[in-house]
């Protein structure tokens, strides 16, 4: 199975962050297009026919979600992109802004055309220095020639964009606890109702939406719905292509773009070259470190959003983490947990105090004081914390905790009974990656 | 309407209820932390989940609004096993040091245990470290480690004092509430509310700390006698264990939900401002000078003495007697008094009192005007006319000579505008009555002393500055030889041969509606008599 | 420390301001303006951004207290960030870590005496393809050995 580059195709073009090289690819002509021939409604029609989803993490159908912003509203309107990239594992939208801030741009004046904004925020996170700038050289541009600011391409629409950094927090990811932060506010997330689409920045209505997502929307426009939403073949409900993030033990970590139709197997072993010394398999998160885990024997799997929820796991934010035999899973797990205690906003009682909880659990375990029964109540706070609270970061941290100690319960046993790990006789200390 | 079903009853709310409500309707009691009814919705504690018919998750019932025909559950095995996880979570940090805390008996913690926890503990973490036993304000202490970080403190001070002192800093379970680091204390005169809506013991009063156990107290319904708002409140008051609290009958008053007067508030003067009732200068026997030196008296020898004076006065004529009444007494007090006056031919009855300065205001609850009834006393059309002060006009009088007794009740003049003028002018006169609660300068030169009982000592009605005529009712005797106003204006009638005037507060009201039409309201007289609630006195209706 | 904005930071503020429609939303960029301008921030820092945007100063340190790039205190020259997340957990964070700490004769948390190196952790920063990485200054660094990072420490001045 073959790599399909929609997006990726650009990055190995040398300057293609550049607004002549992004141009004489035929970048800026489906805004052309859209702003010449094109009604909101058209465009909306058209992103939904391509079958694109939200490729931030939750694969709402992009098009649905321009339609639930009201037509009728007095409000103005505003189009936020997600660029916040923060699941452990995913790194993709980096290398996008890298590569393509055109191809952003253009598919955020598309979308904001189609909702009716006329102003449009790029939330990123504030480690990513270089990639704002990129944003920032890039709007630049635009703006030099009249693709931003009044009256954009000649037209009567007028289109600003502004960047907005965080300042280190991955809660505000989620999009309303980015609102949130967007307002001044620390990144508390939202109860919803009501929606973004209704009430969103600044009490107006807003689509929030993931920097890949959008950047397929000029090539959507330009070639077609039919031809992206074919890409992926028998996948029912999504079409095109997305970029995997793939980190771990595999020999070439990295970007690689595919059809939805490819399986997790294919990325591991075809794109990433498969298993570093070629040691074997363990387990793969295949989309971000909140999906559950698969094991070795579950990688079979097409890497659309159904096909990865019928395997009890999420394609998520498309981040593919590798772990090969060596890896000891409590202590992988251990990490993880430590993340989203971390990363908790600490709002609601579930999520901040499970997480702390168990933090503090797996930190007794590992130093050797493990408890009978320790291994049942993990999985007990797990699911206590399911469901139960504001916003998906609570999900996002029992969903691994659940999926790993179920299927390597042995493990977590091991550590619990013992004191240590079972793999540490076999293990040798992973060599820092040359 | 909305109607739904909860529990397997029907229940029809106003559109935009929420559930919570909706179940308070039938009498369901969602267990709940973070929603207050006064406050924007939180939703974060996540205690007070319930099963929704057709949602596949538990869901938050202070953020679901009841829709028609829902049908809702908040009582089945998924519900009580979210809330015991709930309040299991939240006991991961609490440092469990109920017998030390104060909120013991009325802590939210403790309650819901009871009622839905009773697991097997299976904490073995160690909790983590924040503060303990921080004063952040003239009133209030800080316990974060007994914060459950409902945010109930944090939006009182967003939203309704508007004063941005307390926030919640850092996240995950690092946060803790406390006051902004720039400041030192609370800066807001309605403190003393939070330790009422902080569900747990992590805000607690300092003027009630450690002061008794929540179980001996019992509760009077009262008003607020602060200013003319007239906040309806609660007396706690502590009769199984009197004198427990350093002779404090008294510990706390805590504001009474009535959305038409004060809301779920009440501020810190009214609150800290009762002290007086217990305090060590209450008159606690009837007093009278011989030649300057203080002689105590029975109640008896103080009426006829009291009758004695105003009799000599009134032959003279009844113009030599002037009666400063108080804003701060009831409206039967006052109705008692202007009828005993009146029979005896004195019209010089006033009760306008000017503060040395103006009191403070603000457009939350505050009033300027420190007294409970001085729209009670206008609509009993008491007063010497025009102006801001009876005192002045009647200090006019005694300098002209056209008066020489007095009766003051309850007012220290040495307090008001008048307050030099008053003390040059009173020892000059013939004959001063003072009957009041406390010593002060105005009560130490009276020639007789009549010792009254304070607002917990009694009942009564005040009449707030919109007009609404609010009833209280008697927390605890009347301290010392102490009585009400009523039972000493009955003791002067009879001692003056009047026609004898009831000492019974419902009684006079009940004549004072008939006779007053500002405060007639026909079965609304009964309505207010049996059940306390206001009747809106007719203004401009006289 | 006088804490006020140099002129071209007010520029930059006023600029900042025209992107939104409320001052408010303006808190997180002013004070990345300020920790540029005064490497730090301190309460009076949060007071002056509190004057400027004309919101209560709780709100600053609301959000002062929850973004993790806020400091309270200086740091050296160059900061190191390594990141701990699991992608980078798995390949080997852990000796990238003490192999700084030994080498820099510092613990997380801590600045070299010479005020050159601030070693800190952080969670994931979004490159996980150069696992395991860190972030000095603005720049991200990858995959670390321990003779990559001997170079990079010699190239930093
Ligand atoms: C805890 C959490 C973190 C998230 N982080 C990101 C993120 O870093 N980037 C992103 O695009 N979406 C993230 N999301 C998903 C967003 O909430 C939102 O669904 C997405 O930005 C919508 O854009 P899309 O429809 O184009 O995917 C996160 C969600 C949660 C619950
Ligand atoms: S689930 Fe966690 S991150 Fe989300 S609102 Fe609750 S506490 Fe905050
Ligand atoms: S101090 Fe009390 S009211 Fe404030 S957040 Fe904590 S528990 Fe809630
Ligand atoms: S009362 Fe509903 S979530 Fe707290």
């Amino acid at each position: 199975m073959p790599q399909v580059k929609v997006l990726t195709e650009f990055f190995d073009v040398p300057d293609s962050h550049k607004i002549d090289v992004w141009e004489k690819h035929g970048g800026y002509q489906a805004i052309r297009k859209v702003l010449k021939s094109m009604t909101p409604d058209e465009v909306i029609e058209e992103v939904k026919r391509s079958k694109l989803r939200g490729l931030g993490g939750a694969g709402f159908p992009t098009g649905v979600k321009w339609g639930f912003v009201p037509k009728d509203s007095e409000k103005p309107k505003y189009l936020v992109v997600n660029a916040d990239e923060g699941e452990p594992g995913t790194f993709k939208d980096r290398h996008v802004i890298m590569n393509i801030p055109h191809s952003l741009l253009e598919g955020m004046m598309i979308a904001s055309y189609a909702i009716g904004a006329h102003v449009a925020y790029i939330y990123i996170r504030g480690e990513y220095v270089h990639p704002a700038r990129r944003l920032e050289e890039a709007i630049a541009e635009a703006k030099a020639k009249g693709y931003l600011g009044k009256g954009i391409f000649g037209t009567d629409y007028d289109l600003e964009v502004y960047i907005h950094r965080g300042a280190g927090a991955y809660i505000c990811g989620e999009e309303t606890a980015l609102l949130n932060s967007l307002e001044g506010k620390k990144g508390w997330p939202r109860l919803k109702p009501p929606f973004p689409a209704t009430v969103g920045a600044f009490q107006s209505p807003t689509v929030v939406n993931n920097v890949e997502t959008l950047s397929y929307v000029p090539h959507i426009i330009a070639r077609g719905a039919d031809w992206f939403a074919s890409l992926s073949e028998g996948t029912e409900r999504c079409g095109g292509t997305r970029i995997f993030s793939v980190s771990g033990h595999v020999k070439r970590p990295g970007v690689y773009e595919a059809p939805l139709h490819t399986t997790l197997r294919e990325i591991v072993y075809d794109f990433a070259g498969g298993i570093r010394g070629d040691k074997k398999l363990k387990a793969v998160i295949p989309g971000g470190s909140s999906c559950p885990v698969l094991k070795a024997d579950e990688i079979d799997v097409r890497m659309c959003f159904d096909d990865l929820a019928k395997a009890g796991t999420m394609a998520g934010s498309g981040g593919v983490i590798v772990m090969d035999e060596d890896t000891c899973m409590f202590d992988t797990l251990r990490n993880i947990i430590h993340f989203y205690a971390h990363e908790s906003c600490g709002q609601c009682t579930p999520c901040r105090q499970g997480t702390g909880w168990l933090v503090r659990i797996f930190d007794r375990i590992a130093e050797g004081r493990g408890m009978p029964g320790d291994v049942d109540n993990i999985l007990e706070i797990a699911q206590n914390i399911m469901g139960r609270t504001i916003c998906p970061l609570g999900d996002a941290a029992a969903m691994p905790v659940i999926s790993f100690v179920t299927k390597f319960r042995e493990e977590f046993e091991y550590h619990v009974r013992e004191g240590r790990c079972d793999l540490e006789d076999r293990k040798q200390r992973v060599a820092m990656a040359s | 309407m909305p109607t739904l079903k909860i529990d397997g009853k029907e229940v029809w709310v106003e559109p935009g209820t929420n559930v919570l409500e909706a179940a308070k309707k039938l009498g369901i009691e969602i267990p709940h932390y973070c929603y207050h009814p006064a406050l924007k919705v939180a939703g974060s504690c996540r205690m007070c989940l319930v099963e929704i018919e057709g949602m596949p998750k538990l869901q938050i019932s202070c953020h679901t609004k009841a829709a028609d025909g829902m049908v809702v559950w908040t009582n089945t095995e998924k519900v009580r096993k979210a809330r015991q996880a709930v309040l299991e979570f939240l006991l991961v940090d609490h440092p469990l040091d109920c017998p030390v805390c104060d909120q013991a008996g009325e802590c939210y913690l403790q309650i819901y245990y009871m009622e839905h926890g009773l697991y097997k503990s299976r904490l073995r973490e160690n909790k983590i470290k924040k503060e303990k036993a921080k004063p952040i304000g003239k009133h209030i202490i800080l316990d974060q480690e007994r914060c459950i970080l409902c945010s109930r403190c944090v939006r009182f001070t967003r939203e309704v004092t508007k004063t941005f002192e307390l926030g919640i800093f850092n996240r995950g379970n690092r946060s803790v509430v406390d006051l902004y680091p720039g400041i030192s204390e609370l800066q807001n005169r309605y403190q003393g509310n939070l330790a009422d809506i902080c569900p747990v013991g992590a805000l607690t009063d300092r003027n009630f700390r450690f002061q008794t156990r929540v179980w001996y107290l019992q509760q009077a319904k009262s008003i607020c006698p602060g200013c003319s708002r007239g906040c309806n409140i609660e007396v706690d008051y502590n009769i199984s264990r009197e004198y427990k609290a350093g002779g404090r009958r008294i510990p706390r008053i805590r504001p009474r939900h009535n959305p038409k007067v004060n809301g779920y508030w009440m501020c810190d003067d009214g609150r800290y401002g009762y002290k007086y009732v217990d305090a060590l200068d209450r008159i606690l026997l009837p007093r009278r000078l011989d030649e300057g030196e203080p002689v105590e008296l029975s109640w008896p020898a103080a009426y006829t003495m009291a009758a004695d004076l105003l009799s000599e006065a009134t032959k003279e004529g009844a113009d030599k007697v002037g009666v400063l009444l108080s804003a701060k007494m009831t409206n039967e007090e006052l109705f008692a008094a202007r009828k005993l006056f009146s029979s005896l031919g004195v019209s010089r009855i006033g009760f306008r009192v000017e503060p040395k300065e103006p009191g403070y205001e603000d457009d939350l609850l505050i009033k300027a005007d420190k007294n409970p009834n001085t729209k009670g006393a206008e609509l009993l059309e008491l007063g010497l006319g025009a102006g801001k002060s009876d005192v002045s006009a009647l200090l006019d009088a005694a300098e002209a000579g056209e008066v020489d007794t007095v009766v003051i009740f309850n007012e220290d003049l040495s307090k008001s505008s008048e307050a030099e003028r008053a003390e040059a002018v009173l020892p000059k006169l013939g004959r001063v009555i003072y009957v009041g609660t406390n010593w002060n300068a105005t009560a130490a030169k009276a020639d007789l002393v009549l010792p009254m009982a304070t607002f917990v000592e009694q009942e009564g009605t005040f009449t707030n500055f919109e007009g609404r005529v609010q009833r209280f009712w008697k927390a605890v005797e009347p301290l010392g030889e102490s009585r009400t106003g009523l039972s000493i204006l009955a003791g002067l009638a009879t001692a003056l041969g009047l026609e004898p005037v009831s000492e019974n507060a419902e009684e006079v009201f009940a004549e004072l509606a008939e006779q007053v039409p500002a405060f007639f309201r026909g079965s609304a007289t009964r309505n207010l008599v049996s059940t306390g609630n206001w009747l809106r006195a007719r203004l401009g209706r006289r | 420390m006088s804490v006020e904005f140099s002129e071209k930071a007010l520029e930059q503020l006023r600029e900042l301001l025209g992107h939104y429609p409320d001052r408010q939303a303006a808190v997180i960029p002013a004070l990345h303006l300020a920790q540029e301008e005064f490497g730090y921030i301190t309460q009076e820092v949060e007071d002056y951004v509190a004057k400027l945007l004309e919101i209560p100063a709780t709100d600053v340190h609301q959000v002062f207290t929850f973004y993790t790039m806020f400091r309270d205190r200086p740091v050296g020259k160059y900061h190191i960030k390594v990141c701990e997340s699991v992608a980078c957990h798995i390949m080997g964070s852990t000796n990238v870590l003490d192999y700084l700490r030994k080498k820099l004769g510092i613990d997380v948390g801590q600045t070299t005496p010479d005020g050159r190196f601030t070693l800190t952790t952080v969670e994931c920063l979004g490159a996980c393809e150069m696992a395991p990485m860190m972030q000095v200054n603005d720049d991200f660094y990858g995959p670390l050995d321990e003779k990559k990072l001997d170079e990079i420490l010699e190239s930093l001045e």
